[in-house]
């Protein structure tokens, strides 16, 4: 009862329609896997819905377990429905077609005089039902003729409804056991994959071996082009490829649009950002030295985003006491000039220009930062020490702020006190590295779900029957030529005419007999 | 002519094909009133001119911009018109001869463009870098020209699909109103859908039938008429939408490095095709056919709709950047 009530079609429509509804939901409410901040807000802004919507699973619909339930429901309600019809189907195809008791019962039926006997009259409309593409039987070369025509139609249907299996199948393969994360590579710096150099940027499927590939990515340059509008025109990541086996390097352009591969990987160019040069010192030792990932502060309403400075923070842990810094980037200093007299974002920083960095030291114990992040520091449990600000190619000290340049700086290295040098700048671009191995099954059953759904929706099944009896005294015969489509009526009713009209001329196919043209033998 | 020129020439034709499409309407809905020939003719040369003028505005636009002309929202309404309209006169006017339905195509059509040109309106600009793949013509294109159809078959015909049944109902209540059911056999059995209103109003003789039935007044073309009509553009339109989809998925790949992530576009061009999915699985299920499966139609036309205004503008999504 279940089972029967499972595979009508009446179920699957309205699955189908459910799952549409569902998907509603899915698209108005925001979805935790595309936008996590919005769902941590409305947590804060209204926590009971919040928890309710969590709870029935609708902050992430398309993963809950009642949207995996209504598709796995329409997948066997649709095997259950498919099994028998593909059953069916190759009996019908393995059938011969069969002939039929009473010809002028049908839809379409005609009488044609012909000059041959029946055996022959009826060869001859098996050889034209032949040249047609119809399925032809002519049981012990007798005067009945039986053909079909048409079974594309359920093929086509079913190989339609069969493939969405395989996109599940491509789905469970592909992401199952594949794997995408994020890769932070500076300019001028390389990159293995590896599962640590992720820094937790990585998702893995449920049967992922843990086979990741070390292949080095080193980023030569990158490299954003903007027009005068501010929009952009490119972004491209310039790297230098190497397998994990240790095969030749390959230099690649990674761009939107246009992914970079090694080793099975695809990268995509998903982010990128400034990465300033620090260098602190204490006296002369080095104490920290090199690029430091910075991120874009959050964009206000209807400020470009090119606009707005960026913030990074630096911790230098083996100081006594330790200490950190927490910066502001602007990018152009004649940005932050207007931005210090308007107190608006206004310019945008298309480039790097005369760059300067606003800091705030701090020190006291780095392990009591809560919620670290590698671009902000949590104050909470430090004290303040300072500020100021350093332009590119400048040191200040740490000490007490003032710009070390000449003598002043010579002095500063030969004591102990502790400086801050901006070398430099430079980008690091964000990389999307993804694996995904049921790729090539997707396409198959996108291209199979295309194939299959022209001739489920265009063609049509149709049979004819032809029965050559013998004409009273003539020693010729009439053919009777019975038929119906069971789809597309109306076109099936001028192919029954043509085949009628070639098979009167009884030399079928060598021009068209005007006078016999529009002659027409209509339904009953 | 250069770049401002082009842009001129694209603004001045879309003017020029929406006040053309405008006055084409009004005859259209005068001929549907009072059937005067001379009005339908006119109505349907100015619709043709008015398509032609919105073709030149469309590859000005092109021209102007230097790229494809459907990279933001009020390029693709454009094109949306105007491959409706051009549907419409291929399908509906030309190869069914039907000609009383131009007027509520001309109004989506002007709708189309003025939202378009009041809300949606931005100058020639490049592509931003994430639109500016090959893919923009592949998958655009069948989107757009599977969205005409749809709106063609599944909000126009269907809707009136719906009237026309209504009003058959409601005549075949009545007896002596005679014709409803007759002109419901004519439409079932007649060779092509040539039995729609090219003929006079009054008492039509059935096309060869042994005894000539008076055919009902009728305002609009028979239900069954209007059915088959719709079903066979949305049955055309099912396979371009799916390539769309699957174009979609493979351009996503391409730039996102995934072929599906439930993006509110994704999502509501899936809802599209399952409802429609769904309508042509309604048909050949018994106590679905007819009204229900029009009224899931017109809900995959209102979802359509929803894709189209609703996801690009409001909700926040990777496909809002080819926004307004």
């Amino acid at each position: 009862m279940v089972w029967r009530s499972l595979r009508s079609m009446r179920t699957a429509l309205i699955l189908l329609l459910v799952i549409a509804l569902a998907s509603v939901a899915g698209s108005f409410i925001p979805q935790r896997p595309n936008s996590p901040l919005r769902i941590a807000q409305d947590f804060r802004e209204h926590p009971l819905r919040s928890r309710i919507f969590d709870a029935l699973g609708l902050f992430d619909v398309f993963g809950s377990w009642w949207f995996t339930l209504l598709y796995v429901l329409l997948l066997v309600s649709l095997g259950a429905c498919l099994f028998p019809r593909t059953r069916a189907l190759i009996r019908n195809a393995r059938a011969r077609p069969q002939p039929a008791r009473e010809l002028d019962g049908f839809r379409h039926f005609a009488e044609i005089p012909a000059g041959e006997p029946p055996a022959a009259a009826a060869r001859r409309a098996q050889d034209l039902l032949r040249r047609r593409w119809f399925r032809v039987n002519r049981p012990e070369g007798g005067a009945e003729v039986a053909a079909d025509k048409g079974l594309a139609r359920e093929a086509g249907s079913l190989l339609f409804h069969w493939s969405f299996f395989l996109v599940m199948i491509g789905i469970l393969v592909g992401k199952g056991t594949g794997f995408s994360g994020f890769a932070v590579i500076t300019e001028g710096q390389c990159w293995v994959e590896a599962e640590a150099n992720y820094d937790g940027n990585l998702r893995v499927g449920r049967y992922f071996g843990g086979d990741h590939t070390g292949a080095r990515i080193c980023v030569d340059d990158f490299e954003d082009t903007y027009r005068q509008s501010g929009i952009p025109m490119d972004f491209v990541t310039r790297a230098t490829l190497t397998s994990g086996d240790g095969g030749d390097p390959t230099t690649q352009e990674i761009r939107l649009n246009d992914p970079g591969s090694v080793d099975g990987l695809n990268l995509y160019q998903f982010a990128f950002g400034w990465a300033p040069e620090l260098r602190v010192r204490l006296g002369e030792r080095v104490i920290a030295e090199g690029p430091v990932q910075f991120e874009r502060d959050p964009v206000p309403e209807g400020v470009s985003e090119l606009a707005v400075p960026w913030h990074g923070a630096l911790r230098l842990p083996t100081l006594q006491p330790q200490r950190a810094l927490q910066f502001s980037l602007w990018p152009s200093a004649a940005a932050f000039v207007t931005f210090r007299q308007t107190l608006r974002p206004g310019v945008m920083m298309t480039e790097a220009e005369s760059p300067i960095l606003i800091y705030e030291a701090f020190e006291g114990d780095l392990a009591s930062e809560l919620r670290p992040s590698f671009s902000e520091l949590d104050t909470r449990g430090l004290r303040a020490a300072g500020d100021g600000v350093i332009g590119e190619g400048q040191t200040i000290s740490l000490e007490d702020g003032r710009t070390l340049e000449g003598a002043a700086l010579r002095r500063a290295l030969e004591g102990d006190e502790l400086t801050m040098s901006f070398t430099g700048i430079r980008q690091y671009t964000v990389l999307q590295v993804t694996r995904d191995r049921g790729l090539w099954i997707m396409l198959a059953a996108a291209i199979l779900i295309l194939v299959g759904l022209l001739p489920a929706l265009y063609t049509s099944r149709r049979r004819v029957w032809v029965r050559a009896e013998p004409a009273s005294g003539t020693g010729g015969s009439v053919l009777k030529v019975g038929g119906f489509a069971l789809q597309r009526t109306t076109q099936f009713s001028e192919e029954f005419d043509r085949l009628v009209r070639d098979l009167r001329r009884g030399t079928p196919d060598r021009g068209v007999d005007p006078d016999r043209a529009d002659e027409r033998v209509g339904a009953p | 002519v250069s770049l401002e020129g082009w842009a001129r020439i694209s603004n001045d034709a879309f003017n020029v094909a929406l006040f053309g499409y405008l006055a084409a309407m009004v005859g259209y809905f005068h001929y549907l009133a009072f059937r005067r020939e001379a009005v339908w003719r006119v109505a349907s040369t100015v619709t043709w001119l008015a398509l032609g003028a919105q073709i030149v505005s469309i590859v000005a636009r092109g021209l102007a911009a230097e790229r494809v002309p459907w990279g933001n929202l009020y390029e693709y309404s454009s094109m949306l018109a105007a491959l409706t309209v051009a549907s419409y006169l291929v399908i509906v006017e030309w190869r069914a001869k039907i000609r009383t339905l131009g007027g509520f195509v001309l109004a989506f059509a002007v709708l189309t463009m003025a939202v378009a040109v009041s809300f949606l309106y931005v100058g020639p600009a490049p592509l931003v870098p994430a639109l500016n793949s090959y893919w923009i013509r592949i998958h655009v294109v069948a989107a757009i020209v599977g969205s005409a159809l749809l709106a063609l078959g599944g909000g126009v015909l269907t809707s009136l699909y719906l009237v026309a049944d209504r009003r058959e109902r409601a005549g075949k209540a009545v007896p002596p109103i005679a014709g409803g059911a007759a002109g419901l056999d004519a439409g079932l059995d007649a060779g092509e859908v040539t039995d729609g209103d090219d003929a006079p109003p009054d008492l039509v003789p059935d096309e060869g039938g042994p005894d000539p039935v008076p055919r009902r007044r009728g305002v609009l073309p028979a239900a069954a008429t209007l059915d088959r009509l719709a079903y066979r553009t949305i049955a055309f339109a099912f396979p371009i939408w799916t390539f769309a989809v699957i174009a979609g998925a493979i351009w996503a790949q391409e730039a996102w490095g995934r072929y599906w992530g439930w993006d509110p576009k994704e999502t509501w061009s899936f809802i599209v095709w399952v409802v429609y999915a769904g309508y042509l699985h309604a048909r050949s299920t018994a106590g679905w056919r007819g009204r229900r499966a029009a009224v899931i139609a017109l809900i995959g036309f209102a979802a359509l709709m929803v894709n189209y205004y609703v996801v690009n503008t409001v909700v926040d999504g990777l496909h809002s950047y080819s926004g307004v």
